[in-house]
Order: C-alpha cells, then sequence, then structure tokens
C-alpha cells in the first residue's frame, strides 16, 4: 500500500507508463512502491506491477531507477541499462533490464526500470551475520569466478562500444587516472596531502598496456551484488561507472583494503587476498602481474578517496540529504588514506 | 556544559539506534535512521578531540617546515615554509584552527612534490618524515567504526 501522497502520484504516474509500453495490457496497477537504498546516484524504488495481459493476469516485482534532480549523468544512465541487457542470459548473473526512458515527461526525469531480484542481501554487514557467513568462501569463490567471466566476455560483440568508448590499450591507465584527478580537482573541500603524493606516484610508474580491452564494472566489490541465504550470488548490481578498459581495473577495486569488512585482511571480508586473484586468474584466462596490480591498487585508493570526497562535497553543498554521502565523506576518506599509505608501502 | 556533549550525541544515537529505528516502517528510511546515528557517534568521538588533534598537527607541520628549508632547492618556496613555520593559531575555534591546517596541508602537498624531485640522503631523510607525518595524520583523524 502506497501511504505517501508524492508517493502514490509517481506509482499512479508509473502505471501510465507502463500502459504506454504495453499497448495490450489493461488495468495496470502499481502499488507496494517504496523508497529503496540502491546507489547515492539515483533514487532507487522496488514496486509491484499488476495487469491484466494475453488474456492473462500479470505480476511482476519491478526496481524503477531515476535520476536526482539537477542530473547531468545521462550517459552513465544509458550504460547501466545497456550493461544489465547484454549480460543478461551470460554466466554473469545480471537482473532484466526492460525500459529506458529519456523523455522526463513521463515521471519528471529520465529513469529505467528492471526486475526486482528477491530473496538476495547485499549488504556487507548482513553477509558476515548468519545465514550468509557460514558461505562466505563459496560466495567469494562465485565473486572472483563472475568477475572473471566479466572480464573474459568481448565487449565489442557484446555491441556495448557505442555507449563505453574503446580507449587504446596504452591509454587505459591514462583516461582514469585524469577522470579521477579531475574530480579531486573540483571536489576538495580540503587539501589531501596522500591522494596527490598517489597520483604523483603512479604517474612516476605507469603500467603496462592493458593486456585486452575489456567491461569493467567499476564498483565490483561486496555489497554490490545480492546472495541467497543458502550462499549464491544472485545478481550483480550497480553497474553505473562501468567502462571500457583494464580488467586490473576492477580486480585492484575489488581487493582493496577498505572492502575488508572482516577486520581481518579477507579480501571483501570473504577470501584471502592471493586466493581470491587465484579465482579470478582462472576464470579470466588473464595474468595479474604482481607490478601492474599494485598500479591498479593504488589507483583504486586514490578512485575511492575521488568518490569519498565527491561525496563529501556534495552533501555540504546541500544537493543531497542522503545521509550516506556524509557518512562516507568522514570514515572512508580516512580508511581509503590508510589504504593507499598500505599499498605505497608507508603505513608502518 | 552539561550533559557532556559527547556523552548527549552517544544516547541520542542509541536512541535513534533502538528506539527510533525499529518503529520507522520504510526500509529507506530506517537505513537512514541508522546512518544517522552512526553519524552522531563519530560526533561523539570528533568533539572530544576537535581542537587537540589540529592544535597537534599544525604544529606538527610548524616543525616539519622548518626542519626542511634547509633542503628545498626552490627559494621562493624556502620562503614560504620559513614563513609557515613562524605562524601561530589565532585562536582555539575549530572553523579557526581547520583553515590554518588547510593553509599547511596545502604548503605540504607543495614541498611534498618538491622533495620528490631532490636527490640526496637529505632530502631522502625529510620525504621520510613527510610520510611518517602523514601516517599520524590518518591516526589523528581515525574513527573507531572504521572498516580497518
Amino acid at each position: 500500500m502506497c501511504q505517501h501522497p508524492r508517493v502514490q502520484a509517481l506509482a499512479d504516474r508509473f502505471a501510465g507508463y507502463v500502459a504506454h509500453r504495453w499497448p495490450d495490457a489493461s488495468d495496470v496497477r502499481v502499488d507496494e512502491l517504496a523508497r529503496i537504498h540502491g546507489g547515492a546516484s539515483r533514487e532507487t524504488y522496488r514496486l509491484r506491477l499488476r495487469c491484466r495481459r494475453g488474456g492473462a493476469d500479470e505480476e511482476r516485482r519491478l526496481v524503477l531507477r531515476r535520476d536526482p534532480p539537477g542530473s547531468l549523468i545521462e550517459t552513465e544512465r544509458s550504460v547501466e541499462f545497456r550493461a544489465y541487457a547484454a549480460f543478461r542470459g551470460s554466466r554473469v548473473p545480471v537482473p532484466e533490464a526492460l525500459w529506458l526512458e529519456e523523455d522526463p515527461a513521463w515521471l519528471e526525469r529520465a529513469f529505467f526500470v528492471m526486475e526486482e531480484v528477491r530473496g538476495g542481501e547485499a549488504s556487507p554487514q548482513a553477509l558476515l551475520a548468519p545465514p550468509y557467513a557460514a558461505h562466505l568462501a563459496r560466495i567469494g569463490e562465485q565473486k572472483w569466478t563472475i568477475l572473471g567471466e566479466i572480464h573474459r566476455a568481448d565487449p565489442l560483440a557484446l555491441g556495448l562500444a557505442d555507449v563505453m568508448p574503446p580507449p587504446a590499450l596504452d591509454a587505459c591507465w591514462r583516461r582514469e587516472l585524469e577522470h579521477w584527478e579531475r574530480v579531486i580537482d573540483e571536489d576538495e573541500l580540503a587539501p589531501q596531502p596522500i591522494a596527490r603524493a598517489g597520483i604523483r606516484w603512479l604517474r612516476r610508474h605507469p603500467p603496462r598496456p592493458a593486456q585486452k580491452l575489456a567491461v569493467v564494472h567499476a564498483d565490483f566489490r561486496t555489497g554490490n551484488f545480492l546472495v541467497s541465504p543458502d550462499g549464491e550470488i544472485l545478481a550483480v548490481l550497480d553497474w553505473e561507472m562501468a567502462h571500457l578498459g583494464d580488467p586490473l581495473e576492477d580486480l585492484a577495486w575489488s581487493i582493496n583494503r577498505t572492502w575488508c569488512w572482516a577486520r581481518d585482511g579477507r579480501a571483501g571480508g570473504l577470501l584471502p587476498r592471493e586466493r581470491a586473484i587465484e579465482i579470478w586468474e582462472k576464470a579470466s584466462g588473464l595474468r595479474a602481474d604482481p607490478d601492474d596490480l599494485l598500479w591498479w591498487e593504488v589507483f583504486s585508493s586514490v578512485k575511492g578517496l575521488g568518490i569519498w570526497i565527491s561525496s563529501a562535497k556534495e552533501y555540504s553543498a546541500g544537493k543531497s540529504s542522503d545521509p550516506v554521502l556524509g557518512l562516507t565523506g568522514w570514515w572512508l576518506t580516512n580508511a581509503q588514506d590508510r589504504a593507499l599509505l598500505e599499498s605505497l608501502g608507508r603505513l608502518s | 556544559m552539561k550533559p557532556e556533549v559527547p556523552l548527549a550525541l552517544q544516547k541520542l544515537a542509541g536512541s535513534l539506534l533502538l528506539e527510533v529505528a525499529p518503529a520507522v516502517g520504510a526500509d529507506y528510511l530506517q537505513r537512514n535512521t541508522g546512518v544517522s546515528a552512526i553519524m552522531l557517534q563519530m560526533a561523539a568521538e570528533e568533539w572530544e578531540r576537535a581542537a587537540a588533534r589540529r592544535v597537534e598537527e599544525n604544529e606538527a607541520l610548524r616543525a616539519l617546515f622548518r626542519d626542511s628549508v634547509r633542503v628545498v632547492a626552490d627559494a621562493q618556496l624556502g620562503r614560504r615554509l620559513t614563513e609557515a613555520a613562524g605562524t601561530r593559531d589565532p585562536d582555539l575555534r575549530v572553523s579557526t584552527l581547520e583553515a590554518g591546517n588547510a593553509a599547511l596541508r596545502a604548503l605540504l602537498v607543495e614541498l611534498h612534490a618538491h622533495v620528490e624531485g631532490l636527490d640526496g640522503p637529505a632530502a631522502r631523510r625529510v620525504e621520510d618524515a613527510i610520510w611518517a607525518e602523514l601516517r599520524r595524520s590518518t591516526e589523528r583523524r581515525a574513527l573507531a567504526l572504521a572498516p580497518f
């Protein structure tokens, strides 16, 4: 039941949109619409859609991802939608992507819609507790196997090149570094001497060209996939930063120290780091050269700092009242600084 | 100010977590309530040390600049380091200390980049001292609820 008039209005408008997309449907109703946490960059809602279609009653559980007010991130919206569509039916579990709507006439802002994957848990804290905690090693095996599958895929054959511009193999690192350095330049609210030292180190020690051009999920970490109570990964989510690039970027991000949720050094709170790398190498058919991986690990902390610094700025500027942005600005900036010092061999 | 501010913030956080959050029906608002409670706990931790850690760090940076000047090859940077080393925090308001800290940390970034480009053991000693200060700076800012 939708209680708040604003929420009810959104449900009604979405029902109108579905009737437009499915002209053969009648008695379209939307209820149980509720906002959920699904990445801070977009408003995410779950909902129930019911209608009559093809002479039968139909019920779908869906997720609606709507741009925030004033969003200028049009490419990211289509990137996320197209990534879901590209991997649907592959060994990479993703929800079914249904509609991408750029016309703000329907829901005031652009949005896309996908199937809701039910019965899964994403929260890292929840995964460390029963019933999931008994399956952490199994979850880890799947996690880095899936990451290897993402990187094994041919991004051009997936048809993603038009929304994800392909860089040259020797330009992957530079493009990402320049992007995140620019983010820090524009958004830092206070000087960041550790991030700046990291950036200078990255420029002095460039990695070798990427082994292959791959789809980089770009936020592949514990917390961004749904797990069933018996430890099966049901869906990989949050593809909004996906791009084509060096697959080591994803591997490094996935084992970054800030995601060691169990506080015992296990990558992603799941497996020893070396085991995670071994699984990824086997699944991807690629090699994680230690020097190149170190470069991407240092980079992943610079990128993390870029994200947390931006979150702090957005919260401070009043663009968003989401407390998660304020929280990450406080605790993850410091944790990421320490992760960066550790990667550079300067923590002790 | 009684009750003490950290105590009040901790109690408010506990109330949000144990009383308010369970009573909030909507998943999104329940989680925001929990996050707000965690932020209050962090604010309690920061309240106690806010001035002390800034005073300590500003003094540490000034001392680092004093010790580094003789190694610096750029005369203008050397003058700015000498000048910054001679400053004092005009008062103990956190906003004042923070402004001073930002100026000193910006200069630290310049010093670090400059020293990295110099050869010789003296430059390496300064660089090591900078890394040691950066390490201490993360310890000063560490929060008990941090992930590692």
